[in-house]
Parts: structure tokens; sequence; C-alpha cells
């Protein structure tokens, strides 16, 4: 794309360049970097000194910028570089950012902003409120549409195996909005009280909370909102969808396949699920303990799977892979997990009282555990059956229960928090030992366990040190039953015919697409990968099912590569960093009731409390912003949201560049002796701008700290400006006027309002300036010559200044306000450097755009063809970036032209050449 | 009246007008009124889903006529007529009803009679809009070409701009040589650069462009015409007398400033050592071995800043460059001699921006710098020894009284609007109330003038720097760019027409066009008013003040206004 002239910065100096420039019948693209066009001027009161109220005179120019038919807006927009071409022009790459709203699609209607469930500060009101992260600018951005602000995927969404949206049921939960949480995690899968409960959680571990005091307890609000949820609705509370004609048949009801079902079911495939046990669920029913995870709880999950129509056909293994898809199944899933335990292999094994984890836990939740009242068991094994099995082992009344384990407590499997529950409920632990012989009576029964002693050598394919032994000497633990946990394989043997069984008797398909050769063949989950734990398996169910969606849609299964179409995940030193203020939190209190000497099966687990729910998601901190709920893209009326697009980054060709990048406001927390930042009602000039202006945000001048209408305001001048002690020496030029203008309009909205202004010198240096300090005097403003040197804060609020009385005898006089405004200066925009990225564009000492001569050449930089408007290039009011906004544009057209009249000469003398 | 197809949206805004006007109802109202083919509402009538839809629906239904019920039309007339002119409706032919404004946002203690009351605006826009025509805007062909008035450094600065946009340009100077009052000083601030070397500069860039034509001795006589093409008699001054004739599209006005001449008294005034800034800068740079004055060597410069300005009843505003002038000229004095003492009796030293640096190296030069409150002014008496005396009261010192024995005073005087009666007369120039010429708007046109195709550029608007008054020519160029460039200007046809059957030509009309719009011209033996579509504003003025009804409005035709008021009226609100 080609234009005359690129604009980048859409305040009043990048919008009077573009209109300038437009209407000489250039080309012009203008690249704003906010949402809307408008720069500062937009968010103001009213001007000094017409007092025309700033929305209404900025407002037509805002959209005159859009609608000119010679000017191209790109809003949420950064150049990214700019660089000269062979041929003198400019390539400019420009940075569309994803705004995850269809500009031509939205009007603007807000109705996604009440549901949205983050707040943020709003930064078009100076942050003295919050605002969504699905948002409108402001009421008169123009264009008029909303955008919504993501950092990046919060990390307890992108970590989660599964692909729950956990940041964004957080949030909903943090909204009371309990059935919409449920409904979002139902949105991956249908096992919402079942990961609730057993979940591993790894977003707690990533939680950026977790790095300076406690997690959030995203598991436990899960859990919270199914309890809710199952109270009072029986099945998940989504409608079937129309039949779509397609069948899918899936092998196995464990959680990959329960997952698969559900999201097959949910885009109207007929979903048959295929059980070898008497009853579904997989591990969920037959390995998890009662005690961790109720039967009730697994059985509501499944209803959520049954209650879309899929059927479930227990007591049904499948052998016949390809007779299913005879049966006229589209689609067949393997998804049978890892249900066979690996064996000691060591002498002694065939000795009543040996058996193996899982035979255990599924005799258990058959109801035919053994009663071990009075006896020792030993479980061999580190991982997380080896801990079920023992506390179950303590429940059927085993007098003593030892994990033998053949690496160090810090090599375990097992989840360090089941290791510690384990402990809890008087599991001890033998660590570095390794059974060589199960030893048995004459009965045939066992009697005890021989064991060696280990020690860890160098680290094995798995990373882990590998364990070996420490001599030869052994020893005998002595016990009435051995459970062997030490791992669990697939059963596949019967698949071995249609699908590629490795070694390990996991089926080899494509790693990412989860195709087998034989095209209709799906496998999923610990069939394929081994033994991992439920969240994993119900990411897996998921890809499989979008994956046989796109198989039998016809579409290419170049899906999702990680589970979602996701951002990157935000970095957590920025949440951290951009937090204004930071409240620690106490940490979710401990919900778990663990006795040494666990009697029954009961769950050990409580659910949260409302309160504690509520105090437990009110403390997320919004990593991404966009907490990924989901809520806007329903509430919607355009269709306008779609969370999933992208930046889009363009190249353009220009003939001229003018740089508007306008001005930062100085940081007043760099004055900490005015203690901005720490006490509430110090405000800055622009805050004070945002309590005055039309769209104010309280409808009154307030104090922030206690709401307070303030009675003794105080201006503080040339805060950050002619001041060494920040490396700012120069003069802001307009923190004096807008003092008095907010003077004048305080003493308008406050009638009864002392009004104090703190100056060293008053910079009315202007046309009508100075009459226009005069008339703040005369209605009865108060100037008082002096700096002050240090803001102290009462307990009420109050605040103390301490400054010398220069007019009144130099005393080192105190004084108290309500209400104190800090007259902020102006600071170069810096992002300017970064601009061009083969020539220099020359800064001044103090970090402006360098004009080379700003006596009679006003608007040019060092750079043939760049030039700089507005305050990019040193500190402006309004009208002096319109006035040298207008100086910029005639130099930018006296360029152009030229450049033109060399293009034609050149042309001309071409041509004679030819003729020639 | 033929039938017309007219198509009516009323616009939620969002919940603005919904939320106390029941948009449905109004919808009902009008829907099945005469000509009437389709009525919707609509969530944001200005948001671009729906203005596509209205581009469809103009074009499906064949509408010739457009309404919409909305906001102010000071926000969106020009969306919707754009609309209109997208679909091929012509956009005159549409109608803005403001049922927010002036509606919804005035009555929201009262939806049901705001709601009757809406109905009554959308009735009168529909009926308006019954009796609209297409219009036409006026293309006026442009003059490539701009008269510059004032060869000062903002006028030289512009003349070389406008050349370099391609447009031609007369550039006059009332006086024989060019520069204006840059030219005549050495030294500037903030860069030192000599003010004469400037003006030298840009008087050779003038001399390379002949484009150009430079007039001296030359002054603005007469002009006619209107923006775009205004025809303009220069009188050139000289033995022989000899005018020149030439067609501009614009106007750049660029007079300067007089400088403020003290009263003999005023703050000693009249004595001698006691001199104005200009006269000391004078000194200076004659002085490079050291500053002599009466050939004894200056020992101590008092300064006295604000004279002339910041005076109430007097000249009320500041002048705004005398103080960084003043500091940089202590710096010139210390540069020539630091052992010289230099005082400054000041009220606030406005060296805004980076001018602030140049007063930090005042003071770090030695320069004192003494606050005097505003109504205990300096005082200055000759001394026995011939000295001068300066009394003043020094805030910063706990208001001491102190008197400074000094070899010179320098009254910082500052600037005051030049005489310029004819040329304000002849272009209708507006003068403000400290005597500059006035912009249309201080904030976001400052050059531009009520009077279309006339620019200020410079001191003749107000105070300023060098770089100020720079930047403004400047920007008078780009604003000349933006209308000539293209060669043609569109205008409003919204105009008023007369009638001449009707016309008696009484002259009423003439007298109260404030834009000189009305002449009297003879038609079929008859005396009739004309008026200059191109100079008319479309005030309305005239039409409101015929006796004989022979003028009417376009675009606000009687015929319209009668109907639209008629219909308003039909509805009575509780």
């Amino acid at each position: 794309m080609e234009y005359d002239a690129l604009v980048v910065g859409g305040g009043i100096g990048g919008m009077e360049s573009s209109l300038k420039l437009g209407d000489m019948g250039y080309k012009v693209l203008l690249v704003e970097k906010e949402p809307s066009v408008g720069g500062r001027m937009i968010l103001l009161s009213k001007v000094f000194p017409t007092l025309d109220c700033a929305s209404c005179i900025s407002g037509p120019k805002m959209s005159s910028t859009i609608n000119h038919p010679n000017i191209t807006t790109a809003s949420s927009s950064t150049v990214l570089g700019i660089r000269r071409t062979p041929e003198g022009r400019f390539l400019a790459t420009v940075k569309k950012r994803a705004t995850y709203v269809d500009p031509a699609a939205c009007t603007g209607c807000q109705e996604c902003e009440p549901v949205c469930t983050v707040a943020v500060p709003d930064q078009f009101n100076a942050d003295l409120v919050p605002r969504r992260a699905a948002f409108l600018a402001f009421p008169q951005a123009v264009p008029k549409k909303v955008v919504i602000e993501r950092a990046g995927t919060s990390p307890c969404t992108d970590t989660c195996p599964a692909g729950i949206k956990a940041h964004g049921y957080v949030a909903l939960i943090r909204n009371g909005r309990y059935e919409e949480a449920f409904q979002l995690v139902l949105e991956a899968t249908p096992l919402v009280g079942t990961l609730g409960r057993a979940c591993y959680a790894p977003c707690e571990n990533e939680c950026t909370r977790d790095d300076v005091e406690s997690s959030i307890p995203i598991r436990r609000l899960k859990r919270f909102v199914a309890d809710r949820h199952y109270e009072t609705m029986q099945g998940p509370g989504v409608v079937a969808p129309e039949p779509n004609g397609h069948r899918v048949a899936i092998v196995g009801s464990g959680p990959a396949g329960l997952t698969a079902a559900w999201q097959l079911a949910r885009l109207g495939y007929g979903v048959t699920l295929y059980e070898a046990s008497p009853e579904p669920g997989g591990f969920l029913r037959y390995a998890i303990p009662a005690y961790r995870l109720p039967q009730d709880v697994v059985e509501r999950d499944i209803a959520n799977v049954t209650a879309l129509g899929v059927e479930i056909v227990t007591n049904s293994p499948i052998t016949d892979l390809e007779a299913l898809h005879h049966d006229g199944f589209d689609a067949v899933l393997v998804a049978t997990g890892t249900p066979r335990s690996t064996t000691l292999g060591i002498p002694g094994e065939e000795f009543a009282g040996v058996q193996s984890g899982l035979e255990l836990l599924r005799d258990v939740r058959l109801g035919a555990g053994p009663d071990w009242t009075g006896q020792r068991v030993v479980v061999v094994g580190g991982g997380n059956v080896a801990m079920d099995a023992a506390r179950t082992a303590r429940r059927l009344g085993a007098r003593r229960t030892i994990v033998a384990y053949r690496r160090g407590r810090d090599e375990m499997p097992a989840m360090a928090s089941e290791v510690q529950d384990a402990a809890h409920e008087g599991v001890a632990f033998e660590f570095l030992v390794a059974p060589v012989e199960v030893l048995g009576d004459e009965h045939g029964r066992v009697t005890g366990v021989r064991c060696q002693r280990m020690v860890l050598g160098a680290p094995d394919a798995s990373g882990r040190r590998r364990p070996e032994p420490a001599d030869h000497s052994t020893f005998v633990i002595e016990c009435d039953a051995v459970i062997g946990a030490i791992g669990m394989v697939p059963d596949t043997e019967d698949f071995a015919t249609t699908l590629r069984v490795g070694a390990d008797r996991r089926v080899a398909v494509d790693p990412l697409t989860r195709q087998s050769e034989v095209e209709y063949l799906f496998a999923a989950g610990d069939v394929v990968n081994g033994a991992t734990d439920i969240t994993r398996a119900v990411g897996e169910g998921r890809r499989a099912a979008h994956m046989i969606d796109r198989f039998l849609t016809g579409r290419p299964l170049d899906g999702f590569v990680a589970l979602d179409d996701r951002l990157a995940a935000v970095d957590k030193a920025a949440v951290l960093a951009r937090q204004r203020t930071y409240t620690p939190r106490e940490a979710a209190p401990d919900t778990f009731s663990l006795s040494d000497g666990p009697t029954d099966f009961s769950e050990v687990e409580r659910v949260l409390s409302e309160v504690e729910a509520l105090a437990g998601a009110g403390a997320c901190l919004d990593c991404g912003v966009c907490s990924e709920c989901g809520q806007c893209v329903r509430a919607c009326p355009a269709d306008a949201i779609d969370l999933n697009a992208k930046d889009q980054v363009i190249e353009v060709d220009v003939g001229a560049v003018v740089v508007s990048t306008g001005y930062k406001l100085f940081a007043a927390d760099l004055k900490p002796e005015y203690g901005w930042g720490q006490y509430a009602n110090v405000i800055t000039g622009m805050q004070m701008d945002r309590l005055l202006a039309p769209t104010r945000p309280f409808n009154t001048v307030l104090r922030p700290g206690d709401g307070k209408v303030p009675e003794r305001i105080a201006y503080v001048s040339c805060t950050g400006s002619r001041d060494r002690t920040v490396d700012n020496p120069l003069c802001s030029k307009l923190c004096c006027m807008y003092s008095v203008k907010q003077n004048q309009l305080i003493m308008g909205t406050l009638p009864l309002a002392d009004v104090t202004m703190h100056y060293i010198d008053i910079r009315a240096a202007g046309k009508r300036y100075d009459e226009f300090y005069e008339q703040s005097r005369a209605m009865g403003a108060s100037y008082i010559k002096g700096r002050v040197s240090k803001i102290t804060e009462k307990d009420n609020g109050d605040l103390v200044l301490r400054y010398e009385d220069i007019e009144n005898g130099g005393a080192i006089t105190e004084a108290e306000y309500d209400l104190v405004v800090l007259a902020v200066g102006v600071q170069p925009n810096r992002e300017v450097e970064q601009l061009f990225t083969d020539e220099h564009l020359d800064l001044n000492e103090y970090y402006y755009v360098d004009e080379p001569d700003d006596d009679l050449d006003p608007g040019r930089t060092n750079i043939p063809g760049v030039f700089v408007a507005g305050a990019a290039a040193g500190a402006k009011d309004i009208v002096d970036s319109i006035t040298h906004a207008g100086a910029a544009v005639s130099q930018v057209a006296a360029y152009l032209e030229r450049r033109r009249d060399d293009d034609l000469i050149n042309q001309e003398l071409a041509t004679m050449e030819l003729s020639r | 009246m033929s039938e017309r197809r007219i198509g009516v949206y009323i616009c939620h805004c969002g919940g603005n007008i919904s939320d106390y006007v029941d948009v449905a109802a109004v919808r009902d109202a009008v829907k099945d009124l005469p000509d009437v083919v389709h009525a919707e509402t609509s969530l944001f009538a200005c948001s671009d889903g729906t203005q596509q839809d209205m581009i469809k629906m103009i074009r499906d239904q064949n509408l010739d006529g457009l309404v919409v019920a909305s906001c102010s039309p000071k926000l969106h007339l020009f969306t919707f007529r754009g609309v209109s002119r997208r679909a091929g409706l012509n956009p005159f032919e549409y109608t803005q009803a403001n049922i927010r404004e002036q509606c919804s946002w005035a009555h929201t203690d009262d939806r049901a009679g705001a709601t009757t009351k809406a109905i009554g605006l959308v009735k009168g826009a529909i009926a308006k809009t019954r009796e609209s025509s297409a219009l036409e805007p006026m293309a006026v062909q442009t003059t490539p070409a701009s008269l510059v008035v004032g060869a000062g450094i903002a006028g030289l600065r512009a003349a070389i701009g406008l050349a370099d946009l391609g447009l031609r340009v007369y550039l006059l100077e009332q006086s024989a040589t060019v520069g204006g009052w840059v030219g005549q000083f050495g030294p500037t601030f903030p860069n030192d650069r000599d003010g004469r070397e400037m003006v030298a500069d840009l008087l050779e860039q003038i001399q390379e462009r002949p484009t150009i034509t430079l007039l001296t001795n030359a002054e603005l006589t007469a002009k006619s015409g209107s923006f775009g093409n205004y025809a303009v008699t220069i009188t050139v001054h000289g033995e022989s007398e000899s005018t020149v004739e030439a067609t501009v599209g614009s106007i750049v006005i660029a007079t300067g400033f007089d400088t403020y001449q003290p009263e003999i008294g005023e703050y000693g005034y009249g004595i001698d050592g006691v001199v104005t800034l200009a006269q000391f800068k004078e000194l200076v740079e004659a002085s490079p071995d050291g500053i002599k004055f009466h050939d004894r060597p200056v020992r101590t410069v008092t300064y006295v800043y604000c004279v002339g300005n910041r005076q109430p009843g007097g000249n009320e505003y500041c002048s705004k460059y005398c103080c960084s002038a003043t500091v940089h000229a202590s710096l010139e004095v210390s540069a020539v001699d630091p052992a010289i003492h230099q005082y400054h009796l000041y009220r606030d030293i406005r060296t805004y921006g980076k001018y602030e640096l140049l007063y930090e190296q005042s003071r770090k030069r030695g320069s004192v710098f003494m606050k005097f409150p505003d109504e205990t002014p300096p005082t200055v008496e000759r001394a026995g020894d011939g000295r001068l005396l300066v009394t003043t009261r020094d805030t910063l010192s706990g208001g001491v009284d102190v008197t400074i024995p000094s070899d010179l005073v320098v009254l910082v005087t500052g600037m005051v609007p030049r005489e310029n009666t004819e040329l304000t007369k002849m272009l209708h120039l507006p003068v403000g109330g400290d005597g500059f010429f006035n912009e249309i708007h201080p904030k976001l046109r400052p050059v531009e003038t009520v009077v279309d195709g006339v620019m200020i550029a410079g001191t003749c608007q107000g105070p300023k720097t060098i770089s100020e008054s720079v930047a403004s020519g400047l920007a008078a160029v780009a604003q000349s760019g933006a209308m000539l460039m293209k060669g043609v200007a569109e205008l409003d046809p919204l105009v008023a027409v007369v009638d001449a059957s009707a016309c008696t030509w009484c002259g009423e009309c003439q007298r109260v066009c404030p834009y000189e719009a009305i002449t009297q011209v003879e038609v079929d033996g008859h005396d009739v008013a004309s008026i200059d579509a191109a100079v008319c504003k479309g005030c309305g003025g005239c039409t409101s003040y015929c006796p004989s009804n022979a003028i009417d409005l376009l675009g606000a035709t009687d015929a319209q206004m009668q109907a639209l008021i008629e219909n308003l009226v039909e509805v009575t609100v509780p």
C-alpha cells in the first residue's frame, strides 16, 4: 500500500497534520496506538483560555479525521519500524494490534462491558476508576468501537493441560456468576466435579499470587461451582444440538473417553461409549478412592454426558475396532487408558496377600476390599496409585502401612500434597529401598518383603537419578500384605492387528492429530501416552474430539497445535510490576480434615463456603487482563467478538513521515516528598481534569481517599518541571495554565471551596493567557509564591503542605488542605527512538525530537522527508501544537512537491535519453 | 407535490435516547405517514453497520429522502449526508431530527412527554424532507496564488512556503526593506542567531524562486471578489507610483507589531541612561570590547520588566517574548564583560519551555533577580553623581526595599498592535480587545479568520517569538495549501436566492448582509438584488428582512420551514 505521508500519532498534532495534508490532496495513513484518536485533548474538561468544552471542539476534529476521504486511520496500531527505500521513499512496518472485536460489526453498543468479568484501572480516567477488559475507550471514542485488552494468556489458563479457562472461571466466580463459571468449565469437559476434587491443579503452581504469598484456590473454586450446580440442577444445563448424522464410537469411558464423547455430542455427533467394566468412568470410578472422589460426583459428571444423548454400553470390551466401523461408526476413538499393572517381577509374587494397587482400589470400589484390621501392609512404589493404595490400606484397618520406594522423597512421582496427606493419615515411608523378594509362610501367605538399600546414581532417561544397590546386604520388612504400585500399562493386544502397538503396549498415532494409519481410527489419552493424570487425559479427549470433528467434516487435520490457539503466556514479573497497590491476601483456608488412622471412605475435603470462594477468587490479579470467560462473546448482539483474532503486520510505502507522538506526563511518584501514590488525596492535574470533565467519573469533584467534597484545594506547580533533581530543568509551559483553568472550573463547581496555587512563576504567556490568570485572581483563587518542599498526610486524610512564604516575610509555613493537585509537567515520549531502523532520528539534549533549525524551519528533522509535529518536539499547549503541525504540514508538502518535480525532471531526462 | 419515498431511522443512541423516548412508539407514529416507505429503529444509527444497512435500504427502496432522528446535526449531519452520497441520494435530501440534545437529554423526567415531543420533531423533519430538493454544491475554481502582506520574518518565510507548494506568491512590504524587526536584530534567543543574517538568508531563498513577486514600498489598496479568487490591487510607491493587479486565492496578513513606547517619566524614561531593551541591545552589540555609555564604562545594569504590559487598564496582556529576550541579553552582556552587575526587577519570569535554560544560565552568570509586588513598581531617579538610583521592593528578600545605583536602566518593553486601520477595514479583519487581529478559534484555528481565505500570521495576531511567528506563517501556508492545492473548492449550496420577479430593490437586504454578498443589478429594466453565492454564508439574515418576501434560503426554504413547524406543532405535549 502506498501513501504520500505516514502520520505517527493521532493526538491533536497528528490529526491536524493529517487533515491539512488530506485537504491538500495527499493520501495519508494515520497510525494511532490507542483505540481512539484524539490524544489527550479529548480527555480534558475544558481548555484555556476560552473554557470551551474539550470534547465539543475536539470531537468534530476526530470525526473529520477518520471520515476524511484522503485519510486512512489505523487505530490500536503501532509503527514497528521505518526504513528508507532505494527510491528515497520510506517503508513502514505497522502492527495492527488485535482488538478481538471486528470493527466493521461492532456498533459500540457496549453490551459487552457490563458482563465483562475483569476490572482494571481506566487509563482514560487517569486511573481514578476501573474499567472493564472489554471496553470503549471513552464515550466519544472515534472510531466508536469496543476493544478487548489482552496482555496474554493468564499463566493458570496457559498451563492447564485440559485447556480449561481457569482465569475465566475464577473471574466469573469473583463476579458471583457461579453457574456461568460451571458452564465455562463444561466447555472443556463434563468432569467439573471430578476435576474440582481430583485434579492436581498445575494452574495453582503457576498462579502469580503463588510467587508472593499463596495461590488462588483454583481447583477448589471449580469444586465450589460444581457442587452448587449439582445441588440445584440435574444434568449439565446444556441442550443437545440437532444430530449431524455422523456416529462415533469411543472405546473406554475414562476421562479421555468421556471428554471426547462430550465434545463430540455437543457438535451433534451420535456417540456410543464402550466400557469393559460394569460401570463407566474408568479410573475415576475404579482407581481414585472415594475419600478423594466420591462416587456420586463421578456419576453426576457422567450424567452430563448421557444428558446429551451419548449412549454408554458397559460390560462390553471391544476387541475388533474394524467391526465398529462396519457397524456404521464413521470414526472410532480408542481411549482405553492403562488398566494393567506392572508386576514387581521378584520371587514370591504368587503368595496370597500380594496384589497390585489397581486391583486393590478396584476391589474397594466394588465393595470387595479386604479387611486388614490390625495388619501390616507394605506398598511398593512412589506414585499416586501407591499413595491411594496406602491411604486405602489405612482405611481398611491396617495397623501399619509402609510405602517402600527405591528413590528418595524428592524423586517421588506422586504429587507432594498426596505424599503429605498420606503421612498425615499415618502412612510411613521407607525411602531408598527396593524389594528383592516377597517372603511367605507355609500356607502361601505373605510374611514380609526382603529389601535392599539403594543409593542414587547417575540420572536415567527420565532425568531422575537411577537407584543402585548400596551394598549386598538385605533386610526384611515383616507384613501381611504387599501392594505393588510401580507402574501401569495399556491393554492393547487385541488392537495390534489394526493399530500399531509399541513394545510398551502403547498405541502409536500421529502425535498432533491422534489419527492412526487407519484414517477413521484415532487413539488418545494414556493408551497413547502411558500413565499420566486425569487432567491430561481430559485434554487428550478434547484434542481427539476436535480432530475427529475436522476429519468427519472434511477439513485438514491441522487444527490446534497447542490445545488451543492461544496467546503466549503473560510474563508474571510484568503482572506484578503493573500492580499500583498490592494488598497481601491471606491464603485460602485449609479445607482438609485428615486424621491419623482414618476409618472410612468419606470425603476428606470440604467445599469452600461462598465467602471463602469469593475471597479466594477476589485475590486474582487478572494476569492476562482478559480472563477469556467468554461472556462478551455471548453478550455481543452483533457477533463481533473473536477472542482468537491475531495481530496483523502490514508494510506501507510512504513518501514522507510526520512524527506526532506527543508527550508523556511526569510520573508524580518520582517526587516522593509529595506523596502521590501514597496519599490518596494527592492527585495529578490530569486526574483533576478528569474529575471536572463532562464524562467525569463521579459527577462532581471529590477527593479519592474518602469521597469527601474538598473545601480546601491546593495546587503544587512545577511538579517535575524546572527541577534538576528529576533531570528536567525545562519549563513544561502548560501546567500553569491548566492549573489556572482548573482553579476557575473548581470555583464554578464548588463555589465554597478555597483554591490556592503554590507557584514559582505564573507562566501565563500566550494570547489572552495573562488576562485569564487575572480573571482567576479576581474570582478569588489565591496564588502563593514559593515552592512546596514537602507534603505530609494527617490521619483524617488531610494534607499538610510545607513551604517558604516568600511574599509574607519568608517564614517556613505549613498549611492544611483537603485535596492537593500536583501540576505535573511533560516528559518526552521516547518511543520515537524506536521508529527508524536504518537512519538515526536526532533527539535534542532532553530527548525531544530535534529540529536542526527551529527558528526558520520548524517541523523539519535531521532526516530528509521526516517531520515532527506538536509536542514530540517539545512542550506545547494545544494551540502551539496546532500551529506547529501546520508548519510541519507546509514542510511536508514542500518536500513532496519538490520530490515530485525532481521525479518529473528525471523522467523527462530519461525520455530524452531514450529518444536520442 | 409529487409522491416522495422517504426512509426514517430512529436511533436509540444506545439508551441515550431510548431510555427516555419510546423509540418504537416514535417509529409506529410515523411509519404510516404519507411518503414514508420505510421506518425503523436502530441501536446506533451512526455505526458502520447501520450505515451499510441504510445505504442498502436507500438503493433497494429507491429512496429520495432520508430522515435520521438521533443527536445534534453538529455531530452527525455530515455523517448521514455522506451516507446519502454513498448511496446515490442527494445529500441535501437528508434531514436530521435532533431527539437527543433537544429531547431525551432535556426531558429525562418525562418519558411520555419526551416521546410525544420526539414524534413531533420527527414528523416535522419528514415534512421538511417532503419539501426538500436536490442541491449541488457549488464548485469554485480557485486561483493557485497567494498574497502575503508584510515581509517581516513571518511573511518572508510564508512566501517561501507558499511558493514551495507550487503557488504564485505576491509578497508586499510597506517599507523599503524587508525583514521587519528581526532584520534589525543582532543575536536572537535562543540560538544566538543573528536576525539580519536570518533575513538575508530568507531573502536569498525568495530571490531563487521566480514564482515570488516581492514588492517593497507597496501597500494593498483595493480588494474585491471572494475566497479562491480575490482580485487585489497593490500600489507601489516610489519615484513613479504604479499599481499591480493580481488575482489570488488566499491572503496571508503578516503585518507584525509595534514596540511599546514608554511615556516620559514612566520608570524614569526620558532620563539619560534609561533605555528600552531594543536600544540596549544595539548598545551591547556595538560594544564588543566592553559596554560604555557616553564613553563611561557601564558597571551596573538594572532591567525593569513588564513595561507597558500586564497593566490593569492599559495593555493587560503579556508580551511573552520579553522575559526570554532580556535574560538572553543579560547573557550577551556577561559574555562581553562578566564583571558587570545585572539586576532584573520582574513580576514573573516567563521563560517558558526550553527558554528556562537561558534563565538558569543567566542566574549562574551572576544576574540577580528581584521580584517586585504588582502594586509597588520600582522607581528610577537620577542621583547627584549622575548615576541612576533604582528603588524596588524585593519580595524574594523578605520584602525589603533596595536601592540599586545603576549606570543604565533597561525598560523591558513589550509588543503593541500595529495601526492598520485601512487594511483592517478593507479586509473586514476582526480585531480583539487587545488590538491584535482575531483568529476564528484561539485553540484550533489560530491562523484563520472569519473571512474565508484570509489568514493572519505572526505577531499581528498576538505577541510571539521568532520561531512562533515563523511557525504561524507556515501554518497559514498549510491552510492556504489545503484550500487551494486542489484547484477547486466546494461550497455548500445552502445560500439565499432572489426571486427577481418579486424583488423591488429596497436595499434592506444589502444593508443587513454581513458578508457583502448582495449587489444591486438590473434585470429586465428593474433594479433587483443579486446574491453572490460564493460569498453568501446562508445565514438567512436577508430572507427575514425582505419586505417583499423575494428571498428564499436553499435547504431551509419557507415551504420547508412552514411544513416543519406545522407538523411539529401538531403534537401537543401535556
